[in-house]
């Protein structure tokens, strides 16, 4: 089939100029000669035919049209410079002194890892407010001076209160030390065991205590007429 | 200015072949012209040769490679590739387009190779990539004669199909067919990017051609 002739061309010298005559290249004789042998052969014929067909599909192909941010991404990526053109992503220009000395700065921080902790310790802060009733409102500077000056009063407060009961405590101390010793005096003896041991705990009367036992040594040696009990028996058996 | 008009006319179509082949001539010196530039270090000028040449490229991946995603991935790293050897650039052996898209053809090779056994299995009946799934396989939807689909969706599916056949062509076909009939390259340019004779070129221009046909013909044929 390849070195048929037919119309003075082989297949072969049809096949070589099959893409020229679709180009619309071939003039004159061999124009003639490519369209008779065309129109006799057969399977050039086909040929000539599906080729046609498959020319005519791929014309009906348009041009795709590239994403906007292409020339953006590929200047980026090369040269690193910036692109001026507006319309290459459909976003405002980005500023070349942003580029320049901000990201040498915030550079690492535009990472995901970066950006996955600073999330996660949103998350943990507002978990936190959450929990413990901490309003973002309550943040404020107005209201985090009012607070401190609301928290500073209700020291203030407690502060002279308490002054108050010691104050009161001390004048109750001094009113039972004077009948303490006006008592004392006009029995001539201490007062019970019993009843000191119920006043032990007050610092005045204890300071008191000693103050009398300094003056009455010889008393302590006296055993108390009122012992607990328990106290009588160890002393009974110590005896025994 | 001049390069301007030389564009215009050429993309107008109307044009006859000496014009255009001025007209190339013309933006062959820009080219090259920017191309000093650039290599000097000047960041303008490439940006305007990524400018100019980034819709080629991206078209040719896309045909090539047959979807959106992959054409943007692969017209980056052409221009990645490119902007690091652009000094080994000469515009005495090649024009720059010819350089450029055998840049693009290596990589494409590159990509296909790399690819080769992650590819799904081609099917017609696969929803072709970048297109709305309506979960229908598209021969059913190409048999649907319902007056109801507009001319413009008929055509969008058209080309689509046209698509899925030039991903069924073998490598070497298909950039063949591509750079001729999709990029405009003469017989002479495709040679130099494919690096085989000028006869080979158009041989297997008219086998991929005749190839795409009979898949569509066996498409449609199936639809019908």
């Amino acid at each position: 089939m390849q070195g048929e002739i037919k119309n003075g061309m082989q297949c072969a010298e049809f096949e070589a100029l099959l893409a020229e005559a679709l180009d619309g290249a071939l003039q004159g004789d061999t124009l003639a000669r490519f369209q008779q042998h065309r129109d006799s052969c057969g399977v050039c014929g086909a040929t000539y035919a599906e080729v046609s067909n498959g020319l005519n599909w791929l014309r009906e192909l348009e041009e795709v049209e590239p994403p906007r941010q292409l020339v953006h991404n590929i200047v980026a990526a090369t040269s690193g410079r910036a692109h001026t053109a507006e319309e290459a992503a459909g976003s405002p220009a980005r500023r070349p002194w942003l580029h320049g000395q901000l990201a040498a700065i915030f550079g690492p921080m535009l990472t995901p890892r970066f950006g996955m902790s600073a999330a996660m310790a949103f998350f943990s802060l507002s978990l936190l407010m959450g929990i413990t009733g901490v309003r973002l409102a309550d943040l404020t500077p107005h209201s985090l001076e009012h607070r401190f000056y609301t928290s500073q009063a209700k020291v203030v407060k407690y502060y002279e209160n308490m002054r108050l009961v010691y104050e009161l405590q001390t004048r109750y101390r001094d009113l039972q030390r004077m009948t303490g010793a006006s008592q004392e005096n006009e029995e001539g003896r201490p007062v019970p065991h019993s009843q000191q041991n119920k006043n032990d705990s007050e610092p005045g009367r204890r300071e008191y205590q000693n103050y009398t036992q300094e003056k009455n040594d010889v008393k302590q040696a006296v055993l108390p007429e009122f012992l607990p009990l328990m106290a009588t028996d160890a002393r009974q058996r110590r005896i025994v | 200015m001049a390069l301007g008009a030389t564009l215009s006319l050429s993309a107008g179509g109307s044009a006859d072949a000496s014009t255009r082949r001025e007209a190339k001539l013309d933006e062959a010196q820009v080219v090259a012209l920017l191309v000093r530039r650039c290599v000097s270090g000047d960041a303008a000028a490439w940006e305007e040769i990524v400018q100019r040449f980034n819709r080629r490229i991206y078209n040719v991946c896309y045909r090539f490679a047959g979807s959106y995603s992959d054409a943007e991935d692969l017209t980056q790293e052409v221009f990645l590739k490119v902007y690091r050897t652009l000094g080994t650039f000469d515009p005495q052996r090649a024009a720059f387009t010819t350089w450029l898209t055998t840049v693009a053809r290596n990589l494409l090779v590159d990509h296909f190779r790399r690819t080769k056994y992650d590819r799904a299995t081609d099917s017609l009946d696969a929803t072709p990539p970048g297109t709305e799934e309506d979960g229908q396989p598209l021969v059913h939807r190409l048999a649907d004669r319902s007056p109801g689909p507009e001319n413009q969706v008929r055509n969008r599916e058209r080309r689509e199909v046209i698509q899925q056949a030039l991903q069924k062509l073998s490598p070497e076909l298909r950039e063949a067919v591509i750079l001729r009939d999709l990029q405009d390259l003469d017989y002479k340019e495709i040679a130099q990017v494919l690096n085989v004779p000028e006869g080979t070129v158009k041989s297997r221009i008219n086998r991929g051609r005749a190839e795409l046909a009979r898949t569509l013909q066996r498409t449609y044929r199936q639809v019908m």
